[in-house]
């Protein structure tokens, strides 16, 4: 049996920042995962992460991962075991794990218990079809593998996790049918919802999942709205065409080794649920277990990192004495910036239930939208909610944005200051930040547009503006594409000067309208949009969209044409010219001719 | 319909738009254009697309020169993706006798400043593998021509001209010129009657009967030229092929249709726009032959239009000796959609400066008639 002055259970950010901090501080430490890889749920993040710029701000999750286990790599006090699963934490701090079939033992001086949480259920009629998935089940298919498990999905819930699994969805090439949400306001981050609600999808607050339809898996799922006790209110059912239900209402804390270790547990919903409890250093009520991560409370990968920290040093402290109090003392200041914000609430609220206060820190500063002086090429920030953030103020090269002490305050632009260099759009997280610039002798307008979807357009394209809900308002034309090393690239469009502050996103012209000409596929909407640009001979639009051109020579089609040409002018079909008739009435090979019978 | 024009253009084909967006361009207003059907009815909207500079005739060369310059910025200057392709042509030589009148044509072309070459087989067939060269003793090769889709070409010009004011009358026939002591005085047409000094006759394959309608004789007329249109398939064939010993042109289009016609033995006269299925008979043989792949190419439709011919196979572009101000852009021997951008300048210039600027079209006027007549050859 191994014996360690420190084990660490769970490998991902709380328990990776926990390991390298005891090596740090020389304490031989054994790091226990049951994944394969390292990284715990920042594998699967592709998405760049809210935060301090010093704690990884605006970089993705699966690359900090690959920070951490770089530096953990670096030092020799850290052992590291994978594929291992810890199945109980015995009595004389005994912890037993399984690992390639076999049986393994290890004790600690100190233990820090790091297992995260996993995703809440949600009841509802045929849950057990296929296709019904929890939203991190299919990030870790998705984003890990490389394997969509559908096409067209709804989500249900409205938290980060599922504002960014729709993201990531559409970036993967699916169709997200919609987000449901039982309450009446978004839960997760203001500038996650926007991010997707400007490519189109939307947001039912106030609904629910009644049940998923299908016989052998997922092909439905009936939605309704539900009244103030959650209850469905009959007659607002409505069915979506998904093959995917993706199921995001929570996370509950994993707290059974906890428990094992002989920690005290106590239901806090503000925290997520059954947690430890445990002193502002993290310790719990057996003075050798500590916690961190979303297993003390629901939160973010850059406040598990902390807590990871703090964690470790207090345990350093504990086995050697190691003087920790200025360490300490500052990355609790830090966590109490982190949560002092809005969002923050119910987190202050569960840990005043174990005594722990949040320590003052200085005010949030709350600023509006800002335009700056038109004209100029400049960015514009859409960030008005207070979320730990400053990466915008800590890229900047001119010292042009300013957010304060307090991260959770929202950024202010100093105009004469700002060049223009987009700097901060590349950098932005919650990609709320654009760049603009008004032409206004030539009436129009430059605007820069984050954009993190594939193909890219090409210069010159046509695209179709969106507005913050996604909905077409103009086209655009591609003028410029700017490609940057961390993916996050801008596409500049010209648009007309009066939808310079509407267009937040673009897309590729979709063709949602019904094909007339199947041939050669020309919709509805190209016929009339040619007749609505005054051509209104028959002929002219077909030359100009290729309608009735194709090899069925118009037989489908050039009926259905005369028909729109008719109600649009309101000369009658009969009035019409309709064409001249030509042959081959059906497509022949040439090789037809060659072979004639020329008999008589 | 405008009481009183400054101009009246017969003729909304691809010639008399381009006139009239040219004239508009030089500020001239109250222009009218009378189309007797809709756009592109006519040759332009049965034509080809192929826009070609390698001719036998210098005039010919400097013309097309100039209206390549003017088509690649066709999109900027009149505002539609006409799908402009600049692919080259590639003409095929078969005897000895063929690459010496190519070699003097490459010649003469250079000189005009074109960038043009004489090929081997070899390099044909480098350039184009899936081509059967069988009996082909080399050819020339012009990377800077080009084609592009006409029908929208026209309905770009129709399109732009309108914005710019022009009165554009489609299904508008011209029946009539009023001349008083040889100056126009107006054009009755069967929607009403127009007052004007000036007329450009722009008719097409009805410029000999437009002429007529003010005793001006004009030595045009028109034949029927066939075309086909294939499904469409992958891109292969960039440039526009012409054979002229086997007689035919071929492109493919933007959209992937192979578009390819050829010169029948007795054309119909006139403005007989109806089809054979000899045309088809004659053109599949020698497809197949030449591009084996086509073998089992779908043709999808056939139809035809008219090469309204002049006798030297060059456009007559002048004003009447014996009537004041009437002036027509004609004759244009299936070659109007490629030369019309120079064209439409040219008489631009001609009608408000008194003579073109900046293309010099001095001869192409009718009294070339008078002399020897020198015939452009390189015709399908």
């Amino acid at each position: 049996m191994r014996h360690y002055e420190a084990v660490v259970i769970g490998g991902g950010p709380a328990g990776m920042m926990g390991s390298i901090t005891l090596g740090g501080k020389d304490v031989k430490t054994l790091l226990l995962d049951e994944n394969d890889v390292l990284g715990g749920q920042l594998v699967k993040q592709t998405h760049k992460f809210f935060g301090d710029h010093a704690h990884y701000a605006s970089v993705r999750g699966f690359e900090i991962a690959q920070k951490l286990q770089e530096e953990m790599a670096k030092d020799p006090n850290i052992k590291v075991e994978t594929s291992a699963t810890v199945i109980g934490v015995y009595p004389n701090n005994l912890i037993v794990y399984a690992k390639d079939g076999k049986e393994f033992k290890v004790t600690y001086k100190k233990l820090l218990i790091a297992t995260g949480a996993m995703e809440k259920q949600l009841p509802f009629i045929n849950s057990d079809l296929p296709g019904v998935y929890g939203a991190g089940a299919v990030q870790t298919l998705m984003n890990e593998y490389g394997v969509m498990p559908g096409k067209r999905f709804l989500i249900v819930g409205s938290g980060n996790i599922g504002l960014i699994l729709a993201y990531q969805l559409i970036q993967a090439g699916a169709e997200v049918r919609g987000i449901v949400e039982a309450l009446g306001k978004i839960g997760g981050y203001e500038v996650h919802a926007k991010k997707i609600k400007r490519l189109g999808v939307p947001i039912l607050l106030n609904h629910t999942i009644v049940k998923a339809i299908g016989d052998e898996s997922v092909s439905g799922a009936v939605i309704a709205k539900i009244d103030e006790h959650f209850k469905p209110i009959p007659g607002t059912e409505e069915e979506k065409v998904v093959d995917t239900i993706c199921v995001s209402v929570g996370l509950t804390p994993l707290s059974e080794l906890a428990e094992q270790a002989g920690c005290k547990i106590e239901y806090i919903p503000q925290l997520g649920g059954y947690v430890p409890i445990r002193n502002e250093r993290m310790q719990t009520s057996n003075p050798d277990v500590f916690i961190a991560g979303d297993l003390s409370s629901i939160e973010e990968a850059t406040t598990a990192m902390i807590e990871g920290k703090i964690a470790a040093l207090e345990m350093a402290h504990n086995l050697k004495s190691t003087d920790v109090e200025n360490e300490i003392n500052d990355e609790i200041q830090t966590l109490s910036l982190f949560r002092s914000g809005p969002k923050s609430e119910k987190i202050r609220i569960g840990l005043e239930k174990f005594g722990i206060n949040v320590k003052p820190v200085p005010e949030i500063e709350r600023h509006g939208v800002q335009i700056g002086p038109q004209g100029k090429l400049r960015a514009i920030i859409d960030c008005t909610e207070e979320i730990p953030c400053n990466s915008c103020e800590a890229v900047c090269p001119f010292g042009a944005i300013h957010i304060g002490e307090n991260l959770n305050s929202t950024p202010v632009v100093d105009y004469d200051k700002c060049n223009g260099c987009a700097t901060c759009v590349i950098a932005c997280p919650g990609l709320a930040i654009h760049m603009l610039k008004e032409d206004v002798e030539n009436s129009t307008a430059l605007v820069g547009i984050p954009y993190e979807l594939l193909p890219l357009p090409e210069k010159g394209q046509k695209m179709w503006a969106l507005d913050e809900d996604g909905n077409y308002i103009c086209d655009a034309i591609v003028k410029k594409i700017a490609k940057y090393p961390n993916k996050t690239n801008i596409i500049y469009v010209e648009v007309p000067l009066e939808f310079s502050q509407k267009v937040l996103s673009v897309e590729f012209p979709k063709r949602e309208s019904p094909f007339v000409c199947r041939c050669e596929e020309v919709t509805l909407d190209e016929i009339e949009r040619v007749i609505d640009s005054g051509i209104t001979d028959f002929e002219e639009i077909k030359r100009l969209t290729r309608v009735t051109m194709g090899p069925c020579g118009g037989k489908n089609c050039k009926l259905v044409v005369l028909g729109i040409l008719s109600r649009k002018t309101g000369v009658p079909i009969s009035k019409l010219s309709h064409g001249t008739s030509r042959p081959p009435v059906k497509p022949v090979e040439f090789s037809l001719f060659t072979k004639r019978d020329d008999s008589k | 319909m405008i009481p009183e024009a400054s101009v009246v253009i017969i003729g909304g084909g691809i010639v008399g738009t381009s006139v009239a967006f040219n004239l508009a361009k030089l500020g001239v207003n109250n222009i009218s254009v009378f189309e007797k059907s809709y756009i592109s009815s006519g040759s332009t909207g049965r034509c080809g697309g192929g826009i070609r500079q390698q001719w036998t005739s210098r005039m010919n060369v400097r013309l097309a020169m100039r209206s390549v310059k003017l088509f690649r910025q066709f999109k900027r200057d009149v505002g539609m993706d006409i799908e402009y392709h600049q692919g080259g042509y590639l003409l095929l030589a078969y005897s000895d006798k063929e690459m010496e009148e190519f070699r003097n044509n490459v010649r003469m072309q250079r000189e005009e400043g074109l960038d043009v070459e004489l090929l081997t087989k070899e390099q044909i067939l480098k350039k184009f593998p899936f081509m059967n060269l069988e009996e082909v003793k080399g050819g020339t090769w012009c990377p800077t021509d080009a084609h592009a889709n006409p029908q929208i070409a026209n309905i770009a010009y129709a399109m732009a001209i309108k914005r710019m004011g022009v009165d554009l009358n489609t299904h508008t026939s011209v029946v009539g010129i009023d001349i008083q002591n040889g100056e126009i005085v107006g054009v009755q047409t069967d929607k009403g009657y127009v007052k004007t000094n000036v007329v450009v006759n722009a008719a097409g394959g009805f410029s000999h009967e437009v002429g007529l309608m003010a005793n001006v004789n004009i030595p045009t007329h028109s034949e029927r030229h066939q075309i086909l249109v294939t499904e469409s398939v992958n891109h292969v064939l960039d440039p526009m092929v012409i054979s002229f010993q086997n007689n035919y042109y071929v492109r493919q289009t933007k959209h992937g249709s192979f578009i390819m016609g050829q010169s029948d033995k007795n054309p119909a006269q006139g403005n007989d726009l109806g089809h054979t299925v000899e045309f088809l008979e004659e053109m599949a043989p020698k497809m197949i032959h030449d591009f084996p792949f086509m073998k089992h190419l779908h043709i999808v439709r056939q139809w035809s239009g008219a090469y309204n011919v002049s006798p030297d196979a060059q456009p007559i572009i002048d004003e009447a000796q014996n009537v004041s101000r009437y002036i027509f852009a004609v004759g244009f021997s299936g070659h109007g959609f490629m030369l019309a951008p120079a064209v439409g300048e040219a008489v631009a210039e001609m009608i408000v400066y008194g003579h073109s600027k900046t293309t010099d079209i001095s001869n192409l006027g009718m009294s070339r008639f008078a002399n020897k007549i020198e015939k452009e050859h390189n015709v399908v």
